[in-house]
């Protein structure tokens, strides 16, 4: 590992600005606003790059008590989760250029949206358990004002069951932790566990307590069944640009958490087929099922789309919880998909709602026929998430299901592939009669009173962009299958 | 250092804070610099006594036999006294400001000095007979403090802080009657004094005894059911409620527990019997309780001090795990909680103090008026909840691994009553904080154009105290590594 202080650079740099955009004078143009924000974004987009091609880098920043050291190290799993976080906070921050000229305070929304660009880097980079603890909590707080930036009565009560819910999770995350320091020999994440067998054997049930009640932890903010019900209170209420971002890149925090815990803290062989496992694998996929059903009944556009994010998070809390390979890669290739399908529906929402002031899907109809572009992305991301040959979803659920298949976990290794493809079909359920009303209102629809309404450039860019990536990497996806190849194999 | 410095420190307070009514000043401001001048120079003397303690214990009275009045620093003197003295002077800066708009300066300042010595009394008392006499002293001195504002409401929340504390102390006193008995002596020794020949088959009746003199002592540490008092005693003037219910009676009161179970009784005594089962429960229990009536008080300060009850019963958890690391978790929250909570109520009084605001619904939008001290809050919230990077993560982290340590099985919901505790913790201060920066849409901000935040009086203790959160929680090693020499008996 090569010692290098580049590593914290990326985080402190959005961090740094966007406090400063918050302590700015309210009197400063929007346009000077908007200049710094781009400046944070790619900026630290080349930041990341920069400390990325650096290779294994590393950094101990300082030693919050004599054996608790703040430290940072950039490995493959981190790689990938910081370069979709990048990603999409670009695409997002670029279209909220323009929709969040219909809110207030933009001011403060931006120095937030960079604040938090910040700390995910760093929870990206965290080298070890209780520096990742401190940037998911931080996470959990300066995300919070991106939910209640409306300030609305059902914001700001959003705002706080966000708060509480992830709080209890994060606390239970540390209830584990306490038992992991005393008895793991470090808290740095390796790959395969950090703990002596004979450890493990002898405080066996402890210890899987202590997985357990994390997995629940993490799985809060990842809207795991059963702490759930913040996910859709919390994600609708948010301007779009910022929904984007929770549902594409937050509830991934969680995630990260998971793979972090289980691959790289108690190790897969710990909890491969204890009851541990049988438990996770049952709340996955009932969570699965529930959020498509869920999903399917809701009415509100964007609510209907959190619920989506629900089932679909847990596509890939199922896929690593069968301890698989294939299943696992299948897993992280879903957190790239998802990421950028599930950004891309809900500022394709936001285009809608910014346009045209709709908010329920039933309202939708001839939506198309006013803003066709938006509709076709929508339409297009919409086949991916289903799982459709040749686009990215289908890659990530072949995987997924090709890995529980050979997972030898008794009945879940066929449930759990019946389950995905009820599910795939809930999913077309909810998420294609959006397009079908769309364009096809049917006869009695008003087509003389029709404008045409479509989005400007800055709203258009980042969804066509993410378009693009969500059919193209269903279609080549070698390189990143290669990427997963050489690490994946090294946890199991 | 000479030993008669010990006596110097104890009495100057006592007597400079009683010639504070006699005294003719001309001007408040002379007054002031009198006071200022007499804490300063105290604490300048305190902490000179304790890093450079005198060895030898200095006999102040003797009765009869090993019945004496006698000091003597040690490793808790050290924690306990320099806790005090740095928090004083500070204290007593913010007091000038606020204690403006109160009645009868003259009387608040005299007592409140005077009590400055009688805790120090408390940490400097060699063994349990002196502890007593300063204990109960304590009570005495304060009361007129509770009593300040002479409003029915405060007449009885003076008189129930009354008869709770000497009911509690006549409950101590037994644990001293028994101590001296089955003792080898009255003085304070880690690993206790209890002599096994002379106790025999008397352990139970001991036990028993140990309960009702930690329950005694728990009455100042606001311990369930005997917390009723302190959220009522939330009446007197905030710089009581932040000095002396948030830190020095309260923390005395967790001080005396420290030194009835590790120097008293001994912890090789009483772990694993029922009596520590008893204890911990009680403790656990107040800690979820303390925070559930928390989330429910909508009246600032009255919120705060349930929060305090809570946060006691931390320190109290610590000790009652009766490990030298419990110990050690236990001086660090005591130590460390005492600048989250100091800091908590100082906001709340300067609220209170510029904008006559008492309850939480009344706070929205203050935040933008108000920066500087409602950023000094969300740190000291952030901090109680146990946000890493802040002091309360820390004390928080010792707790927890010297309940994980100890593999008690009751330590393990220990742990859970912990961060449960944190959670409504979250969400009573919180609660405060997103009302004050982000009102509901359409909120007026003309209803407190009046709001500002105070003068440096009230700042310099606000910003000394939110920085020494985050040094401490970003850099907590010296301190972690001395509370756990004291713990381990080295001073």
């Amino acid at each position: 590992m090569k010692e290098t202080v580049w590593v914290i650079v990326p985080v402190l740099i959005p961090v740094i600005m966007g406090i400063f955009l918050l302590f700015m004078k309210p009197s400063k143009s929007r346009k000077t606003l908007l200049w710094i924000t781009a400046a944070g974004l790619f900026v630290t987009a080349g930041l990341v790059g920069y400390v990325l091609s650096l290779g294994d880098a590393g950094y101990t920043l300082f030693y919050l008590t004599d054996t608790l050291p703040v430290f940072f190290r950039v490995d493959s799993v981190s790689r990938l989760f910081v370069s979709v976080v990048t990603f999409i906070w670009i695409c997002s921050g670029l279209y909220a250029f323009e929709y969040m000229k219909h809110e207030e305070n933009n001011k403060r929304y931006f120095g937030f949206y960079l604040l938090v660009y910040g700390i995910l880097v760093g929870l990206d980079f965290s080298g070890n358990l209780v520096t990742f603890y401190m940037f998911y909590e931080l996470m959990t707080l300066l995300s919070m004002p991106l939910v209640l930036h409306n300030r609305s009565h059902e914001a700001v009560m959003a705002g706080l069951k966000y708060l509480f819910y992830s709080f209890f999770g994060a606390y239970m995350v540390l209830f584990g932790i306490y038992f992991i320091y005393h008895y793991a020999n470090t808290m740095s994440f390796t790959a395969g566990g950090v703990f002596d067998a004979a450890v493990l054997a002898e405080n066996r049930s402890l210890l899987l307590a202590a997985a357990f009640l994390m997995l629940i932890g993490f799985g809060v903010k990842a809207g795991m069944f059963p702490l759930h019900a913040w996910l859709p209170t919390a994600h609708p209420v948010a301007p779009a640009p910022a929904s984007a971002a929770l549902s594409g890149i937050i509830v991934k925090g969680g995630v990260l958490g998971i793979v972090r815990v289980v691959f790289y803290i108690f190790g897969a062989d710990f909890l491969k087929g204890t009851w541990v496992q049988t438990v996770w694998m049952t709340l996955a996929l009932l969570t699965v099922f529930m959020g498509s059903m869920l999903a399917f009944l809701e009415k509100g556009f964007k609510k209907r789309l959190a619920y989506s994010t629900v089932s679909q998070i847990s596509y890939i809390l199922f896929g690593l919880s069968v301890l698989q390979p294939v299943a696992v890669t299948g897993a992280l290739l879903h957190v790239v998909f998802h990421a950028i399908i599930k950004c891309t529906l809900f500022l394709c929402a936001g285009a809608v709602i910014y346009q045209t002031g709709k908010t329920k899907v039933e309202e939708l109809s001839g939506i198309g026929k006013q803003m066709p572009v938006t509709i076709w992305c929508y339409t297009f991301v919409s086949l991916a998430l289903i799982g459709i040959p040749p686009t990215s979803g289908f890659v990530s659920k072949w995987y997924l299901a090709t890995g529980a298949l050979q997972s030898g976990t008794g009945i879940f290794t066929w449930l759990g592939p019946v389950v995905l493809l009820l599910s795939a079909l809930l999913t077309a359920g909810y998420l294609l009669p959006v397009t079908v009303k769309g364009f096809l209102p049917g006869n009695d629809f008003d087509y003389v009173s029709l404008q045409k309404r479509e989005a400007n450039g800055w709203m258009l860019m980042p969804i066509l962009l993410l378009t693009i990536c969500a059919v193209a990497l269903g279609m080549f996806p070698n390189s990143l299958a290669e990427f997963f190849a050489a690490f994946v194999p090294q946890l199991m | 250092m000479n030993p008669m410095m010990m006596l110097v420190v104890i009495l100057l307070p006592i007597l400079g804070g009683a010639l504070v009514p006699v005294l003719p000043f001309q001007k408040r401001v002379y007054r002031n610099l009198y006071v200022e001048a007499l804490v300063l120079l105290n604490s300048i003397l305190v902490f000179a006594l304790l890093w450079n303690r005198p060895i030898e214990a200095l006999d102040v009275v003797r009765f009869t036999g090993n019945w004496t009045i006698s000091l003597r620093v040690d490793g808790m003197s050290m924690v306990f006294g320099s806790l005090i003295a740095f928090l004083w002077p500070l204290a007593t800066l913010y007091s000038f400001e606020y204690m403006k708009h109160e009645q009868r300066e003259k009387t608040f300042f005299m007592f409140y000095t005077m009590t400055y010595g009688v805790t120090l009394g408390i940490a400097l008392a060699e063994d349990m007979l002196t502890m007593y006499f300063f204990y109960e002293l304590l009570t005495l001195v304060t009361l007129p403090l509770v009593l300040h504002t002479l409003t029915r409401e405060a007449v009885l929340a003076a008189r129930k802080y009354l008869y709770y504390s000497l009911g509690g102390a006549a409950f101590a006193f037994i644990g001293l009657i028994f101590t001296m008995v089955y003792g080898n002596t009255l003085n304070f020794t880690l690993g206790g004094v209890m002599n096994a020949a002379k106790i025999g088959d008397r352990t139970n009746i001991l036990l028993l005894v140990y309960v009702f003199a930690f329950f005694g002592f728990g009455v100042k540490a606001a311990i369930c059911p005997f917390n009723s008092w302190l959220p009522q005693a939330g009446v007197a003037p905030t710089p009581v409620t932040a000095l002396l219910h948030a830190v020095a009676v309260v923390k005395a009161g967790a001080f005396s527990i420290i030194r009835l179970t590790f120097y008293c009784f001994g912890t090789e005594f009483l772990r694993g019997t029922w009596a520590q089962g008893v204890v911990m429960i009680a403790t656990i229990f107040t800690i979820v309780y303390g925070c559930s009536r928390a989330v429910k008080e909508t009246h600032i300060k009255r919120r705060l001090a349930y929060s305090t009850i809570s946060n006691l019963s931390y320190i109290l958890f610590g000790v009652t795990i009766m490990t030298p690391l419990g110990l050690t978790g236990a001086l660090t929250h005591m130590v460390f909680h005492a600048f989250m909570k100091i800091g908590a109520f100082f906001c709340a009084g300067a609220i209170m103090y510029k904008t006559g605001r008492h309850y939480v619904h009344e706070l929205d939008g203050l935040g933008r008026k108000m920066p500087k001290v409602f950023v000094i809050f969300t740190v000291s919230a952030l901090a109680l909840m146990g946000v890493p990077g802040l002091a309360g993560f820390i004390s928080k982290w010792n707790l927890a691994q010297a309940a994980v340590e100890s593999k008690h099985v009751l330590s393990y919901i220990g742990i859970g009553a912990l961060l449960i505790s944190a959670l409504l913790t979250a969400t009573y201060m919180l609660n405060i904080v997103v009302r004050a920066f982000f009102p509901k849409a359409g909120f007026d901000y003309e209803t407190i154009a009046d709001a500002e935040d105070p003068n440096w009086l009230m700042l310099l203790p606000l910003t000394v105290f939110a920085l020494v959160i985050i040094v401490f929680g970003l850099h907590s090693a010296p301190v972690t590594a001395f509370l756990q020499e004291v713990a381990a008996g080295i001073y």
